[in-house]
């Protein structure tokens, strides 16, 4: 599904739920009310809200919150959780430390303490 | 620049199964995983597989581990475990991360077999400590030795959390109940009756609305839900418990496949996003093939079976085995596959509603719902043999009424008094003609543990029940103790006349009690006093 197509299912007004509390992306703490405001808001895919409220930044990389999120999405805007994309992949696949990528394609030596 | 034949990212069991059928082929393989050790879920998997003998029945998970490992260690595949794949680029190149070192490595051709991740579920309290996902529970107690909880909630009926609520059994834990939103119980009625058989509560049309607690998890309130799943008011049930564990499905983990540029496609059958490919799981990327879980979600024998067709076709590509060689694997290999996507539970019988076996008999609804076959059913399927039969001396009765592809029970018995036949999903059969020894090898054989001795020509008005056992302690002879209807509820009193544990039972051990004549078709659990 195009964004166009999903940018014309706007949603109408925000009203809270009694459930909004819950945390959807436990890695980031960020919670169901966030999401859905972030879909009012203008943020209508999973791409989009990891990027506005880094839901699926964490160090699970969206692998637990990232379905979670495409059907609090597809309820928002009423459209089957299957037309909202998934996230895009992107390498690396796990999390990174920065001094661990500054060593591709180095053949270290020794361990240094 | 490392280059191989052939890269596999994943060592679990279509992994090691890829590598293993390609460095057959005579290829330079290498196999990445991200975990200290190898085997995937394989390791995790303490109970005995189904299918048929080229399916490694009978088999507990773990012992085919071993054997794919040794076999893929003897064949010169190089293994590196903690060994995180980051991504796969252009040209068939990954980068793989061990320790602080980022290699590039190159191959001919690349075979994902990621697996897959569980699905989670929100509820009010799930971020309290004590909730978990089933899979995190077996892996925590079947390969580090520490139990989850001491009372555990399971959601979820499905054969995960139908299988790993008996292990946390077996790991001293309490089950407290199964959950499950569907009408219906959704994993093969012989895992359910396994746990049913010891009092376990099946909430089917329930799901969790809050998990209680300070801390961490000190009880849960499930509710009851309609044809809509919408809760219906006034039927929340309140369960004392320190632990929820989650089995709400798998997703395929392709992320690797996606980022690799492969078209990926989304089918709810297959549990999520995979990678579209062919019949010999080649991607839309020459050369990068997909096997196991990543390619969607079916069992670890599928697994094995999927590696070796990618395997053998990542060999063809080198020029390692002729087209011909290819095309014979290939048939004898989907034929064996296409054997376990049969049955009541396959991907494309689901959603069928069921009303009767294949051959007809009547499927047992009580099991369906409440996880036991009820006593007046139980006589109808053809591995009970009738009244007379059972009247004249020691005889097996077959408590398996779905259609699953299964068999190791027809090779178990020397005699051949078990019949199933070369369409394995057939209801086992008992040949009346045949005189049962009582060597108990078919009780003890069945992974699905739903195969019974009963003796009625016991002195005085007394029957032998002998029956499948995976407990610890292990009964001793002379115990005293209750016998357990299917439905694990009480029948009368029990005494132990033999616990028989061999080595070609593998750890399951055959208990036969000594019950009232009248429960020898209803007693089939033993509990010591």
């Amino acid at each position: 599904m195009t964004k166009k197509i999903i940018r014309s299912k706007s949603p109408n007004t925000f009203t809270e739920l009694p459930d909004d509390w819950i945390i959807i992306c436990r890695c980031e703490e960020i919670t169901k009310g966030e999401i859905r405001r972030a879909v009012y808001e203008g943020m209508s895919t999973p791409n989009e809200i990891k990027r506005y409220l880094r839901a699926g930044m964490g160090l699970c990389q969206g692998q637990t919150c990232s379905h979670l999120i495409r059907f609090i999405v597809a309820r928002e805007l009423g459209i089957p959780a299957l037309e909202v994309p998934a996230p895009t992949s992107r390498a690396p696949a796990r999390p990174v430390e920065m001094g661990v990528l500054a060593n591709d394609g180095l053949k270290l030596q020794a361990v240094v303490n | 620049m490392e280059r191989y034949d052939l890269i596999v990212i994943g060592a679990g069991p279509a992994g090691l199964s890829a590598a293993i059928e390609a460095a057959s082929a005579g290829m330079s393989v290498v196999v990445y995983d991200e975990n200290s050790r190898p085997g995937g879920q394989l390791f995790k998997q303490i109970h005995k597989f189904f299918g048929s003998r080229e399916h490694k029945a009978k088999e507990r998970g773990f012992r085919i581990g071993e054997k794919l490992l040794a076999e893929a260690n003897d064949l010169g595949v190089k293994v590196m475990l903690s060994s995180t794949v980051l991504g796969v680029y252009e040209n068939r190149e990954i980068t793989v991360m061990t320790a602080s070192q980022v290699n590039h490595v190159k191959a001919s051709s690349i075979i994902i077999a990621t697996g897959a991740s569980e699905n989670m579920l929100p509820f009010k309290g799930w971020t309290l400590p004590g909730v978990i996902g089933a899979g995190a529970a077996q892996t925590m107690m079947n390969l580090h030795g520490v139990r989850p909880g001491k009372r555990v909630l399971m959601i979820g009926s499905g054969n995960v959390g139908l299988v790993v609520g008996y292990q946390i059994m077996q790991a001293g834990c309490t089950l407290a109940a199964v959950v499950d939103a569907s009408p219906t119980i959704g994993g093969y009625g012989v895992h359910a009756a396994k746990i049913a058989r010891t009092g376990l509560p099946f909430y089917t049309s329930h799901t969790i609305k809050e998990a209680h607690g300070s801390d961490r998890v000190e009880a849960a309130t499930i509710v009851e839900v309609d044809k809509s799943w919408n809760p219906v008011p006034g039927s929340e049930k309140r369960i004392e418990i320190d632990t929820i564990c989650i089995a709400v499905g798998l997703k395929p983990m392709s992320q690797l496949a996606a980022m690799a540029g492969c078209v990926m496609e989304e089918n709810p059958l297959k549990g999520g996003v995979v990678p579209v490919c062919d019949e010999f799981g080649e991607t839309s990327l020459a050369g990068v093939f997909v096997a196991g879980d990543v390619a969607g979600i079916e069992e670890a024998s599928s697994a094995m079976i999927q590696g070796k067709i990618a395997g053998a076709a990542s060999a063809l590509r080198m020029g390692c085995i002729s087209e011909d060689i290819f095309k014979s694997k290939c048939t004898e290999y989907r034929r064996s596959l296409e054997q376990l996507r049969e049955g009541m539970f396959a991907h494309k019988n689901r959603g069928k509603p069921k009303e009767s076996t294949d051959e007809g008999f009547k499927l047992s609804q009580s099991l369906l719902q409440r996880g036991f076959v009820a006593d007046v059913e139980i006589s109808h399927y053809p591995g009970v043999p009738p009244a007379e039969k059972r009247a004249r001396g020691i005889v097996p009765v077959i408590e398996c009424t779905q259609n699953i592809p299964c068999d190791p029970c027809q090779d178990a018995c020397r005699k051949g008094c078990i019949k199933v036949g070369t369409t394995i999903t057939k209801l086992p059969e008992i040949d009346a003609a045949v005189e049962c020894t009582g060597c108990g090898m078919c009780v003890v054989s069945c992974p699905g543990q739903a195969i019974f001795l009963i003796n009625e020509c016991v002195e005085g008005d007394f029957a032998n029940v002998s029956i499948p056992y995976e407990f610890h302690p292990l009964p001793n002879k002379g115990d005293k103790g209750i016998a357990l209807s299917r439905s694990g509820e009480y029948l009368g009193e029990a005494e132990v006349i033999s616990v028989v544990t061999s080595r070609a039972s593998d750890e399951t051990s055959m208990l036969t009690m000594r019950v009232c004549g009248e429960l020898s078709m209803k007693a089939r659990f033993f509990r010591a006093n």
